[in-house]
């Protein structure tokens, strides 16, 4: 059982990073293909990227369009990426001190998130608001839910061997795999989070970058038609 | 092993960024006029976007790259020809969402990608090639009728000038009163502009851009810029959202380097001519209107305000405004070359716009673009609610003259 984990992690993180590479590579082609951008100033460069930086931690588009929702979204996305930190640990020895001053919100997140997430999917489904919801987004939706929950009981009630995950995940990432703690509910967790990789969004690579390139066209909106 | 062509080949580095980025979330749904009047979410933005993704793979996958390109569903192909010309390119879905989209150059972007696989464009548009060939526009109109019906005496038009006036097609041939009010206005300013020959004054490409039809823009735009160059025009106005909005942000691309002249909306001359004293207006009006915001004139090129300037300079006019106006505002249903193929819901489209002016109580529908005026004027005929439909360079060109406009230019209907 340990060995097919190991086999099915690589298969999945391998495969995770040939879909970023075709990506990448598409990506690519396109930039051959088109004919130079006029270069932008330095100082519109930088009000485009500050101003996408606050659009881009701060979901301000979906602020602006839609409020009840984007409160959701936000303490959504902040709390998973506060929960990543926190795994940062099982990766790293010996661990950083910033990733041990993220342990304490990193496990207050990990209760934020199923919350966020059950009231997101109470606006997609129970309100006449949204009109559309990408059936693979619901997917994706219930996948980080149950991550979330499984998360939470790992680490309150059915706790497994730390000492072991941590063997497992350094031994994954220094190709010198060791075999999981074989608890039910830790393959579960582990599984899940498999399936999210598998099946990541584009969206969050590529998003932020859009974020940054509407920002860049909003200020320079002004300067199509109008001399100042 | 030879490769299909890429789904990817008309698309720009962003717009492979674009394709990628969306989140599926459906916030523009709400937003785009077409669901607004079909409830169909086949045709929606994320469905379109889902859609390309799945050609994409075909064709750029890794069984793709492995393997060769697999073969899409062609009914697939053309459902999704269909929604994208459906659309009328207005951007409200992107200025709308959570990721930043820029829809307004997407839809275009990937209609030429059908074009290319020979699956658009529709109805009667692939027909605007040989009218544009034949007579300089896609109305297939004599060039000897563009400018003759309402251009008025006693309007001097000089050999060579430093502005420089471009009619537009849509204008010239189907919304008359708003190219008449044009030049009227510029000639009551003051101004010394001057005009291209009809026959000269040839399309601005934008209706064959919008539909993907790329291949005859490089020489018209030659042919208008040198035309301009050799009356000596340093800034060329236009009235039109959409000509004003290839000219500002396509142009330079087909001439190839920057444009020898400014482009500006007639709005922002007119504002400018008040600033200077060059423009007084001898009468009020003491009526309520409602300015429409073209989605060409807010959303392209962000041309907000001045039309909001032009009218508060009217004495006595109460300007009221649309629940969703500026850079929100809600397309009249004549955007995207759609008017033509998707007649029922341009339509649609143009009865909610007189819906929301006549709920509100204001005396006149403002409008100013052609496509609009055309389209909002057809809308009315037979509809049960009835408003007056004015451009806004009719509108201040009446002040001016203390004259009603002439009744027998061209529109869709009398509209009063």
């Amino acid at each position: 059982m340990g060995w097919l984990i190991i086999v099915a992690t690589y298969a999945v993180v391998g495969a995770f990073y040939v879909r970023l590479g075709l990506h990448a590579l598409r990506w690519w082609e396109a930039v051959r293909r088109s004919p130079p951008s006029r270069p932008r100033g330095v100082g519109a460069t930088v009000r485009a990227f500050v101003g996408a930086t606050i659009d881009i931690v701060f979901l301000r588009r979906l602020l602006m369009v839609n409020p009840a929702l984007w409160i959701g979204e936000w303490v959504f996305h902040a709390s998973l990426f506060t929960v990543v930190l926190r795994h940062l640990r099982y990766f790293m020895n010996p661990v950083p001190a910033w990733v041990v001053w993220v342990q304490t919100p990193g496990w207050i997140a990990g209760f934020l998130l199923p919350g966020a997430l059950l009231y997101i999917l109470a606006i997609r489904l129970l309100t006449n608001q949204e009109k559309f919801s990408s059936p693979a987004n619901l997917l994706m939706l219930l996948d980080v839910l149950a991550i979330g929950t499984t998360g939470i009981l790992l680490s309150s009630r059915y706790r497994t061997d730390l000492a072991a995950v941590k063997l497992f995940a350094i031994g994954i990432v220094t190709f010198a795999p060791s075999a999981p703690p074989l608890s039910p509910l830790f393959v579960t967790h582990l599984c899940l989070v498999l399936a999210l990789v598998l099946y990541v969004p584009s969206h969050v690579f590529s998003a932020p970058l859009v974020m940054m390139a509407a920002r860049g066209r909003e200020l320079e909106l002004r300067q199509v038609l109008h001399d100042a | 092993m030879t490769r299909e062509r890429s789904f990817s080949e008309e698309l720009s580095p962003r717009q492979m960024l674009e394709v990628d980025a969306c989140t599926q979330c459906g916030e523009c749904l709400k937003h785009c006029p077409v669901q607004t009047v079909t409830g169909n979410p086949a045709i929606s933005p994320p469905e379109k976007i889902r859609l390309f993704r799945e050609f994409l793979r075909a064709t750029d996958g890794l069984k793709a790259r492995l393997v060769g390109a697999a073969t899409v569903d062609p009914r697939l192909l053309e459902d999704f020809t269909k929604a994208v010309f459906e659309c009328t390119t207005c951007g409200a879905c992107g200025q709308n969402c959570p990721a930043g989209i820029f829809t307004q150059r997407l839809w275009p972007t990937l209609r030429k990608e059908m074009v290319k696989r020979g699956l658009g464009p529709l109805g009667p548009q692939p027909q605007m090639i040989g009218a544009i060939e034949r007579t300089g526009n896609p109305y297939d109109k004599p060039a000897s009728e563009r400018y003759s019906p309402w251009l008025p005496r006693h309007v001097q038009v000089a050999d060579r000038a430093e502005i420089g006036y471009y009619a537009g097609c849509t204008g010239a041939y189907e919304s008359q009163p708003m190219v008449r009010g044009d030049v009227l206005v510029l000639h009551a300013a003051g101004v010394s502009f001057t005009m291209l020959p009809p026959e000269e004054e040839v399309c601005c490409g934008f209706p064959l851009f919008i539909t993907g039809q790329h291949e005859q823009l490089e020489s018209l735009v030659k042919r208008l810029v040198a035309g301009y160059v050799s009356r000596g025009v340093k800034t060329l106005l236009c009235s039109c959202p959409c000509c004003v909005n290839i000219m500002s942000r396509d142009w330079p691309a087909f001439y190839g380097a920057e444009l020898p002249f400014k482009i500006r909306h007639i709005t922002q001359f007119v504002v400018a001519a008040f600033r200077q004293g060059k423009l007084r207006l001898p009468r009020a009006l003491h009526e309520s209107v409602m300015y429409h915001d073209p989605c060409y004139l807010s959303r392209g090129v962000g041309v907000i305000e001045e039309p909001r300037e032009v009218l508060r300079s009217i004495p006595g006019l109460t300007l009221l405004e649309f629940e969703l106006h500026g850079l929100n505002s809600r397309c009249c249903g004549s955007g995207g070359a759609a008017r033509k193929v998707f007649h029922d819901n341009a339509i649609a489209m143009g009865r909610l716009t007189i819906d929301e002016a006549v709920a509100k109580k204001a005396d006149r529908l403002i409008l100013s673009c052609p496509a609009c005026y055309a389209k909002v004027n057809e809308a009315m005929q037979g509809y049960e609610k009835q408003i007056k439909i004015t451009d806004i360079m009719e509108l201040l060109a009446s002040v001016l003259e203390e004259e009603p406009p002439c009744p027998a230019l061209k529109k869709s209907c009398s509209g009063s």
